[in-house]
């Protein structure tokens, strides 16, 4: 990512919130972006995970340079090389556990026998294979985040995105979705991007970078 | 996404409010309620009315009078009629021949001196000379005839009578009042001249009937309506005496006249013309008939017209229901778009769903709709009935109902089109915003 300036418009005027954003991550690497409220975390999270497009600057994740990319072509590289969990779990209500990690499958075509093994396998990673059949308000807040990271690894991401996953969890679930999400480099071979407040969780991180004024800067972990 | 899975997800995001789903299909169920049987009825009216007509009924029938044919006025509904004419069963079998004649029926009439029952108070009612009408009353639902209260008498009996409000009026009882008259008794008596050894004498045959109906009745001048058997029976009686009574009035043209039906209603003006030709007045209400065509006409307009608007009522509410879907589901759809959905994902299942809401509501309405037909239709028939008319069976129309589930499940796919496409296009990025 180099050059990245993103502005919101606005009647009252404009806001820009990256202005000439700089980041390199390699393949595998786990990354935290921290920084105050309205800094632009979640913005640079959706430019990297192709929920919109640079507006200025280049983004390249892999060998897809997002800023050429189509709505269309957007979609596929979301469905293809991003998972993504947020804050809010984002799960559908009216979908079973199961179902719901189910669809992003079904959003890639694939056959209904394999992604239902697939997502049987996920949900026994992630230890709700006993909850396949519940619906998310049936599901506990940890639950819930760990429904929504199998759905984000159904599909065998190469960049999983993190938007405060554990924002709305108590201590023990947010020990346990950190847990899974920290093993996904490792146990996927993915990137991990995890935007948090949480100094403890950014400590854990092997990168954190700190958004302010518009720029990253990167921090040095303390050992 | 498979259109499969794309139905999956609409059905269930339908089931996930079910309030809204089940007020919106409330709406096109209702609105094709009432198009269903609207329409039902108003085809069946014209279908029904205008096969009756057109196949032979009481409006297409023509009217054959006992009497020549005034040249100046035959091409008119009511013609006054020309001298009378003798019309006898030669004369009705000629008629019968003709090509485009369904049906005569003879129509008798006899002039009968009538003594009333005593009326209100106990006040008799002064007799008088009046004409009972005579018809085979097993045609009677091809026959100008309407029953206003009571029954008909049974065909072939000859101790009970129907009577006009022209009577009723006579005895002192106003038409609103008029089943006062049933269950009365009159007495009937026909004259018949006799020579006495050089006297002459009349001899009168007396009958007494029971009043069992009030109708209203244009086959032939009268106030009476009987049976053909007994009205012959008192025309022999009249026949019998010294020159066949006729200086007592008796009738000299053996049927009064006659009722003809016609194939169709568009036979009815040449075989108008071929009567005439045989020598007979004749009168029928052609022009009558093109007017009420025209009026069935224009209440199946409207009657559409009314269904018509009634569903894009529906529509709309269908339209406002998904868009506030899409409006509250805004992150949903982000969400969706976020773990790889295309915009015509999106597009298809909210599609999907708006169609869903308009087949089921289009289904049960239109069933519903025929169901509220077929019970107007069972009060429309016990109307019938008792006009001794056949009554109107709806039948199952297959191509309305059809038409009434896919035109729904249509105008929901069309008043869905906007939201879906909204949908579409909403920014994957509302899957991280606020809301």
């Amino acid at each position: 990512m180099v050059g990245l300036r993103h502005r919101f418009e606005s009647r009252a005027g404009d806001v820009t919130v990256l202005d000439g954003v700089d980041l390199h991550l390699d393949a595998g690497d786990h990354a935290a972006l921290v920084g105050a409220s309205g800094v632009g975390k979640t913005t640079l999270l959706s430019v990297l995970g192709g929920l919109e497009s640079p507006q200025e600057g280049t983004v390249r994740v892999d060998d897809h340079d997002l800023a050429g990319m189509s709505r269309g072509e957007l979609a596929t590289f979301r469905r293809e090389t991003v998972g993504f969990v947020f804050q809010h779990f984002g799960l559908l209500e009216a979908l079973t556990a199961a179902e719901n990690v189910e669809l992003a499958g079904s959003l890639a075509g694939a056959a209904a026998g394999p992604r239902r093994r697939r997502a049987a396998e996920l949900l026994e990673a992630v230890g709700l294979v006993d909850r396949a059949r519940h619906r998310p308000l049936e599901l506990s807040g940890g639950e819930r985040q760990r429904l929504a990271i199998a759905r984000a690894l159904m599909n065998r991401p190469r960049l999983v995105l993190a938007d405060e996953p554990t924002g709305n969890l108590d201590e023990r679930s947010s020990t346990l979705v950190m847990g899974l999400l920290e093993s996904l480099p490792a146990g996927h071979g993915c990137t991990l991007v995890v935007v948090t407040h949480d100094a403890t969780i950014a400590a854990r991180a092997r990168r954190c970078f700190r958004l302010s004024g518009g720029r990253a800067i990167e921090e040095a972990i303390p050992v | 996404m498979s259109w499969r899975d794309a139905l999956v997800l609409a059905v269930k995001g339908v089931r996930r409010r079910p309030g809204r789903a089940v007020l919106t299909v409330l709406a096109v169920l209702l609105a094709s309620a009432l198009l269903t049987a609207l329409l039902t009825i108003s085809t069946t009216a014209r279908t029904r009315v205008l096969d009756q007509l057109s196949s032979g009924g009481p409006l297409a029938g023509i009217k054959v009078a006992a009497a020549a044919p005034d040249p100046a006025q035959v091409n008119q509904d009511n013609p006054d009629v020309g001298a009378p004419k003798d019309l006898d069963g030669a004369a009705l079998g000629r008629i019968r021949a003709l090509r485009g004649v369904r049906q005569v029926i003879p129509v008798l009439s006899v002039r009968q001196y009538v003594v009333p029952p005593r009326g209100p108070g106990r006040r008799r009612t002064q007799p008088f000379i009046g004409s009972v009408v005579g018809v085979d009353l097993r045609h009677v639902g091809l026959l100008p005839i309407t029953l206003e209260a009571g029954r008909l008498p049974v065909a072939g009996a000859t101790t009970e009578v129907a009577v006009t409000d022209g009577y009723v009026e006579r005895v002192g009882v106003t038409p609103t009042q008029r089943s006062r008259v049933l269950g009365t008794v009159v007495e009937l008596a026909a004259g018949r001249l006799e020579d006495d050894g050089g006297h002459a004498l009349v001899r009168g045959r007396w009958t007494k009937a029971t009043v069992v109906g009030v109708v209203g009745q244009d086959a032939a001048n009268g106030e009476l309506l009987m049976s053909d058997r007994a009205v012959r029976e008192a025309q022999a009686w009249i026949a019998s005496g010294v020159n066949n009574s006729r200086v007592l009035g008796g009738p000299t043209s053996p049927y009064a006249g006659a009722y003809v039906v016609a194939h169709g209603i568009d036979a009815v003006p040449q075989v108008r013309r071929e009567i005439t030709s045989v020598g007979y007045s004749t009168s029928a209400p052609e022009n009558l008939i093109a007017s009420v065509r025209r009026y069935l006409r224009v209440v199946e307009i409207v009657l559409a017209a009314v269904g018509i608007i009634a569903l894009v009522v529906a529509g709309l509410g269908i339209g406002n229901a998904m868009l506030a879907a899409v409006r509250e589901r805004r992150r949903e759809i982000g969400v969706l778009k976020a773990i790889g959905a295309r915009d015509r994902d999106i597009y298809r299942v909210y599609l999907i769903e708006a169609g869903t809401l308009g087949f089921v509501g289009g289904l049960v309405g239109t069933f519903v709709g025929w169901g509220i037909a077929e019970a107007v239709g069972v009060v429309v028939n016990r109307y019938l009935t008792q006009q001794g008319l056949e009554g109107v069976r709806l039948g199952l129309p297959v191509p309305l109902l059809v038409g009434g589930i896919a035109g729904a499940t249509v105008l929901a796919l069309v008043a869905g089109t906007l939201p879906a496409l909204r949908a579409a296009r909403l920014p994957a990025r509302e899957a991280v915003s606020g809301g």
